[in-house]
C-alpha cells in the first residue's frame, strides 16, 4: 500500500472510531554500506526500509504505535493498539502541532551530487585506502574494520489538522580501524569520518591519519596515579558533551534527572564555555527544518559565556514552563516517542590551536578517546569512570602513549574546571541523540589511574 | 509468513551471478514497551516490526540486502541488485531445490503469549513495582519501571536446503531506582528477562528485584569515592559474569578469530586462562533469556564448551566466519532483526562453578574490592582491553566485607585477567542483559559464580 493511500484510510477510519487528532509520522531510509578485507568485499549491504508511527488522541490521552508493514492488518493493529494504550496513560497528554503561523526555514539538506556517486566509485576509493594504510608503514599488521557508508533519510509529517511538512538529509561515512604491532604490543585505534562530499575525501591523507593514530599509541608507558592537568582532545570532548547532553533536557529538568534543576541564568561552566545547538548546520546528520512534532527549528545558545540560558523543550515540557517550544521535540526514530534532545549541539571553538593547549604545560595528559561511556558514566548525577587512552604531556612536549587509563570525574566539575576552548571541533560519531561535536578542552585535573 | 514458491524464487535470484549460498531471514515482530515513573504510566507503544533480509555467499564474499518491500516483484529486484555486487568467476554450488520445510518442538514453551495479556494486567506489575521501590526509603526520589515484551516470528530459507519457522517471545523487566540526598544522585537497577511469556513477568519476585534496586541506589548514596590502583576484585555471581562476557566471549566470536584479530585466535588446545576456569555458550538452557531453539541462521542451538579447566576448546562460530576458518557453524549466528546480517554471537555463556564457597572467598581476601553488581562494559576485540562500570561496590579488609564505594571502574587486558581468575565459587547465576556488537543489539545472558581474580586495576577517584 502506498503511504498516501495509507494515511487517507487510517484517518478516516480512526476518526470513525472516535479518535479526535490524529497524525502519522513517516521515514524512509536507504542504506548502503561496503566493507573490505585485504582487497576483497568482505561485507555489502543495502537497504531501502518505511517505517510510520501514529499519534492518536483517544479519550483524551495520546497513544502511540509503529508499523514497518505498510498493509490494512496494519491499520487494524495500529489503531486498536492505541485504544488499548491511550486509556491506561496517566502522565500529562501530548498535543499536536497545528503549524499556524509557524515559519519554516526551507533549505534541502540532500545533496544530489552524493546521491549520484556510484557503488563503483566508493569500493574503488575503500580499496585505494586500504591500500595506501598497508604500504604506510610496516608496523601495519592489518585493518580490522574498513568500512565507507552512506544514509539517506526522508521524513514527513502530516495530521488530520492540515499540517503537511516534508524534510531529508543524506551523508556519507569511511571508517577505518588500524591493527599495529611492535614487538609484543598490539594498538589499534578507530578513524571516523562524515561527509557530503565524496570528492574532497583525500585517501592520502585519510590513510596516513588512520595509520598514524594507531602507531602513536605503541611504546606505552604506565606514569604515577594521580590528579594531572588534562587536555580533553576534540573527539574525546564531543563524546564526553554527549553523554551528558540530556541533563540539558527540560523533560530530565522536570523529571528530577538533571542536576541543573534550578539553575537557569546561574555559572554552571567556566566562562570560556558557550554551547550551540544549531539545527542548520550544512554538513549537520541532525540537521532539518522542523522537529519530530513539526515545530519549527531554530538556534539555540543553552550555554553562554559560562551562564546556563536555555533548557531544550518539546510542545509538552515548553507548556508545563509556560514557555515556547525550542523546537527539540525529536524522537530518534519512528519505533519511539517524542522527548527532547539536541539537533547539532556544540562547544563554539575559539582560535587557539590544540598545540598551544598543552605547549605550556608543565606535566600533564592528553586523552585522544574514552571507552565505557554508556557504563561508566552516569548521565544523571554527571559522575564518569573511564577507560581512556592518551600521551603523556612533560615541558609541553607529548613524551609518548600512555597504558590504559581510567579517568574519573564529575561533568559538573568539568563544565567549571574548562581552563582553554580550543579551535579545532569536530563531532563524535552519529549518536541518534544528537550529532554532537566540541574543540580540545583544557582542564584544571582529573583523577587519572594507570593499568 | 512468505509463500514457499516466492522464497525459492528469491534464493534462485540471488545466485544468478554465480554465488554459492543465498538465504532469506523474514521477521515480523510485535512489540510492547511500557514505561512507568513518577507514579504513572507515562508511555505505552505498540510496534510492528516486519521485513526481508536476502544474503549471498560467494568464497569469502558476503552481500546483504534489506527491505520491507514484500512483494515478490521488490524482493526479485534486491536480490538481483545484490547479486551484482558479487564478483568473480562463478563458483560450484550445491543448490537443493525444492526446499521442504523443518519443524521441531520448541525447548522453550511459552504459557502466556504477550499479545494475548490485557494491558491493565501488565499495569498492575508495573505499580507493584513502583510502589515497592518508593516506599523503600525516604531518600528514593524516583522509580522507573519499563517492561518490554515481544513475539518475533522468524522464516529462515537458505540454498543448502534449510526452511525453518520459529516464534521467540521474551519479556523483561527493567527496574530502576533513583535515590537523591538533595545534591547527590544514584540510581540502582535490576533487569530481569527471560525466554517466556507473562507468566514470567508475573511471577517475579518483585520484594527481591524491586527492593534490591532501591538498596542499591540508597547504599551508593552513602558511599565513599572508590579508591584507584590495583587490587585483588571479587565479583559476585549473575551479571557479574559480564566482565568475561567482553573480556574473553568477545574474543572467542568467530567474527574477531577468522580474521586474526582476537588474542585467542590459532589457540585450540593451549592454556588460555587459569586452571579453575570452565567457559560455556550454551543456547539451549530452557526458557533463558538469550536462548533460541534455532539460530538466525536456521541452526539448532547447542552447547558449546569454549575453555575447559583452562584449555581453549573452541570458538563460536557462524556460517561466513566459519568459511574463512574452515569450520562447521556452532550454531552462534544470531542478529537484532532484519536489518542486519547475522554474525558469531553469545547465547548464555558463563563460567562453570567452582569448589569454593562466597564466605571463603570473602574470608581470603586481606585488602579487595568486592563488585556486587556490575554494571555494563566494553572491549577492544584486537588488543582485548576491557572496561566495567561497578554498580555497587564495597572494600574488602581482613577477609570482611568493609565500607561501600562508588565510581569504581575495572579496566584490564581480557586475555591476561582471565589468567588471574584465582578463586571459583559454588553458586553460579544467571543475568539478563543486552549486548551490542555489528550485528545489533542481542538479549544475551551471562552468568558465573561468584570468583575472585588477584589483580584488576581500579580506577577511582581517589588516586593513590
Amino acid at each position: 500500500m502506498d503511504l498516501t493511500t495509507f494515511r487517507k484510510q487510517l484517518f478516516t477510519e480512526g476518526e470513525k472510531l472516535g479518535f479526535t487528532d490524529l497524525e502519522l509520522y513517516y521515514e524512509k531510509q536507504e542504506k548502503f554500506s561496503v566493507k573490505i578485507f585485504k582487497g576483497e568485499i568482505d561485507g555489502y549491504e543495502s537497504s531501502t526500509v518505511n517505517g510510520v508511527s501514529v499519534r492518536g488522541l483517544y479519550n483524551g490521552q495520546m497513544g502511540y504505535a509503529y508499523t514497518e508493514k505498510l498493509d490494512e492488518d496494519s491499520i487494524a493493529f495500529l489503531l486498536k493498539s492505541i485504544q488499548e494504550n491511550a486509556p491506561l496513560l496517566e502522565g500529562e497528554p501530548e498535543e499536536l502541532f497545528t503549524g499556524e503561523g509557524a515559519d519554516y526555514q526551507k533549505t534541502d539538506y540532500y545533496s544530489t551530487a552524493l546521491q549520484h556517486v556510484t557503488a563503483e566509485e566508493k569500493i574503488a576509493f575503500l580499496k585505494e585506502v586500504e591500500k595506501k594504510i598497508y604500504a604506510y608503514d610496516p608496523r601495519v599488521s592489518q585493518t580490522d574494520y574498513a568500512a565507507i557508508q552512506d544514509e539517506s533519510i526522508e521524513k514527513g509529517l502530516f495530521n488530520n489538522k492540515g499540517l503537511t511538512l516534508h524534510d531529508r538529509n543524506n551523508f556519507l561515512s569511511v571508517i577505518f580501524s588500524v591493527v599495529v604491532k611492535e614487538g609484543e604490543e598490539i594498538k589499534s585505534d578507530l578513524y571516523f569520518k562524515i561527509t557530503k562530499d565524496f570528492a574532497a575525501l583525500d585517501a592520502e591523507k585519510i590513510a596516513k591519519e588512520a595509520v598514524e593514530k594507531s602507531l602513536s599509541q605503541l611504546g606505552e608507558q604506565a606514569y604515577p596515579n594521580k590528579n594531572y592537568p588534562v587536555i580533553l582532545k576534540n573527539t574525546a570532548a564531543a563524546s564526553l558533551v554527549a553523554t551528558f547532553a540530556s541533563s540539558f533536557s527540560a523533560e530530565a529538568v522536570q523529571k528530577g534527572e538533571s542536576r541543573l534543576k534550578g539553575k537557569l541564568d546561574e555559572k554552571i561552566a567556566s566562562k570560556q564555555v558557550t554551547l550551540l545547538d544549531n539545527p542548520f548546520l550544512p554538513e549537520g546528520t541532525h540537521s532539518g527544518n522542523f522537529d519530530s512534532e513539526g515545530v519549527p527549528t531554530n538556534e539555540l545558545n543553552l550555554v553562554e559565556n559560562g551562564k546556563l540560558v536555555s533548557f531544550f523543550h518539546n510542545l509538552k515540557t515548553a507548556k508545563k514552563d509556560g514557555v515556547n517550544s525550542t523546537g527539540h521535540g525529536y524522537k530518534s526514530s519512528y519505533k519511539e516517542t517524542i522527548g527532547v534532545s539536541p539537533s547539532n549541539l556544540y562547544v563554539v571553538p575559539t582560535e587557539k590551536m590544540y598545540e598551544a593547549l598543552y605547549g605550556n604545560l608543565e606535566e600533564g595528559i592528553i586523552i585522544t578517546d574514552l571507552a565505557g561511556l554508556h557504563s561508566g558514566a552516569d548521565p544523571i548525577s554527571g559522575d564518569f569512570s573511564l577507560a581512556a587512552n592518551g600521551f603523556y604531556v612533560k615541558n609541553g612536549k607529548i613524551i609518548g602513549p600512555t597504558t590504559l587509563m581510567t579517568v574519573a570525574g564529575n561533568f559538573f566539575e568539568v563544565l567549571q574546571d574548562i581552563e582553554e576552548v580550543g579551535a579545532d571541533l569536530e563531532f563524535s560519531p552519529m549518536s541518534s541523540s544528537g550529532y554532537i561535536g566540541s574543540p580540545s578542552l583544557k582542564l584544571k585535573g582529573l583523577a587519572v589511574t594507570f593499568d | 509468513m512468505l509463500d514457499k514458491t516466492l522464497v525459492e524464487n528469491v534464493i534462485s535470484a540471488a545466485l544468478t551471478t554465480g554465488g554459492d549460498f543465498s538465504e532469506v531471514f523474514v521477521e515480523d515482530r510485535f512489540t510492547n514497551n511500557m514505561h512507568h515513573q513518577g507514579g504513572k504510566l507515562e508511555k505505552s507503544l505498540a510496534g510492528r516490526d516486519f521485513g526481508v533480509g536476502i544474503r549471498i555467499f560467494k568464497g569469502l564474499q558476503s552481500v546483504y540486502a534489506y527491505t520491507n518491500d514484500y512483494s515478490e516483484e521488490g524482493l526479485v529486484k534486491a536480490a538481483k541488485t545484490a547479486a551484482k555486487a558479487l564478483q568473480g568467476a562463478n563458483s560450484k554450488k550445491d543448490i537443493i531445490l525444492p526446499l521442504e520445510k523443518q519443524s521441531f518442538e520448541t525447548a522453550h514453551p511459552i504459557q502466556l503469549m504477550p499479545n494475548s495479556v490485557e494491558k491493565n494486567r501488565k499495569l498492575a506489575v508495573l505499580r507493584d513495582a513502583s510502589e515497592i521501590v518508593s516506599n523503600y526509603d525516604p531518600a528514593i526520589a524516583q522509580a522507573i519501571i519499563r517492561l518490554i515484551d515481544e513475539e518475533q516470528h522468524v522464516l529462515i530459507a537458505n540454498s543448502e536446503g534449510i526452511f525453518v519457522e520459529d516464534k521467540r517471545v521474551r519479556s523483561r523487566m527493567a527496574i530502576a531506582a533513583v535515590a537523591t540526598d538533595g545534591t547527590d544522585m544514584q540510581t540502582g537497577f535490576y533487569g530481569p528477562g527471560a525466554y517466556q511469556g507473562f507468566e514470567f513477568i508475573e511471577g517475579l519476585d518483585l520484594n527481591h528485584y524491586a527492593k534490591e534496586a532501591a538498596r542499591i541506589a540508597v547504599t551508593m548514596l552513602h558511599a565513599d569515592p572508590a579508591p584507584s590502583g590495583k587490587f585483588p576484585v571479587i565479583i559476585d555471581n549473575e551479571f557479574g559474569g559480564v566482565i568475561f562476557h567482553e573480556a574473553c566471549g568477545h574474543g572467542l566470536e568467530a567474527e574477531a578469530v577468522a580474521k586474526n584479530n582476537s588474542v585467542f585466535a590459532g589457540k585450540i588446545g593451549e592454556q588460555v586462562a587459569s586452571d579453575l576456569v570452565t567457559y560455556i555458550d550454551d543456547g539451549t538452557i530452557p526458557n533463558e533469556w538469550g536462548s533460541i531453539n534455532i539460530d538466525d541462521e536456521g541452526e539448532k542451538a547447542r552447547k558449546n564448551v569454549l575453555i575447559e579447566n583452562g584449555i581453549l576448546k573452541g570458538y563460536m562460530i557462524d556460517k561466513f566466519n566459519g568459511r574463512r576458518m574452515e569450520a562447521e557453524s556452532t550454531g552462534s549466528g544470531r542478529r537484532e532483526s532484519y536489518k542486519f546480517a547475522p554474525t558469531s554471537r553469545m547465547t548464555n555463556t558463563y563460567i562453570a562453578p567452582g569448589e569454593s564457597t562466597p564466605e571463603e572467598i570473602i574470608a581470603n581476601t586481606e585488602h579487595g574490592i568486592y563488585a556486587k553488581y556490575m554494571g555494563g562494559g566494553s572491549v577492544n576485540p584486537a588488543t582485548g582491553d576491557y572496561n566495567f562500570a561497578v554498580n555497587e561496590a564495597y572494600m574488602v579488609k581482613n577477609g570482611k566485607i568493609d565500607k561501600p564505594i562508588r565510581g569504581a571502574t575495572l579496566v584490564g587486558n581480557g586475555a591476561k585477567t582471565i589468567q588471574k581468575v584465582d578463586m571459583v565459587g559454588n553458586n553460579l547465576g544467571h543475568g539478563a542483559g543486552m549486548c551490542g556488537a555489528s550485528s545489533g543489539s542481542i538479549p544475551v545472558n551471562v552468568g558465573q559464580p561468584m570468583l575472585r581474580v588477584s589483580e584488576i586495576t581500579v580506577g577511582g577517584r581517589e588516586a593513590n
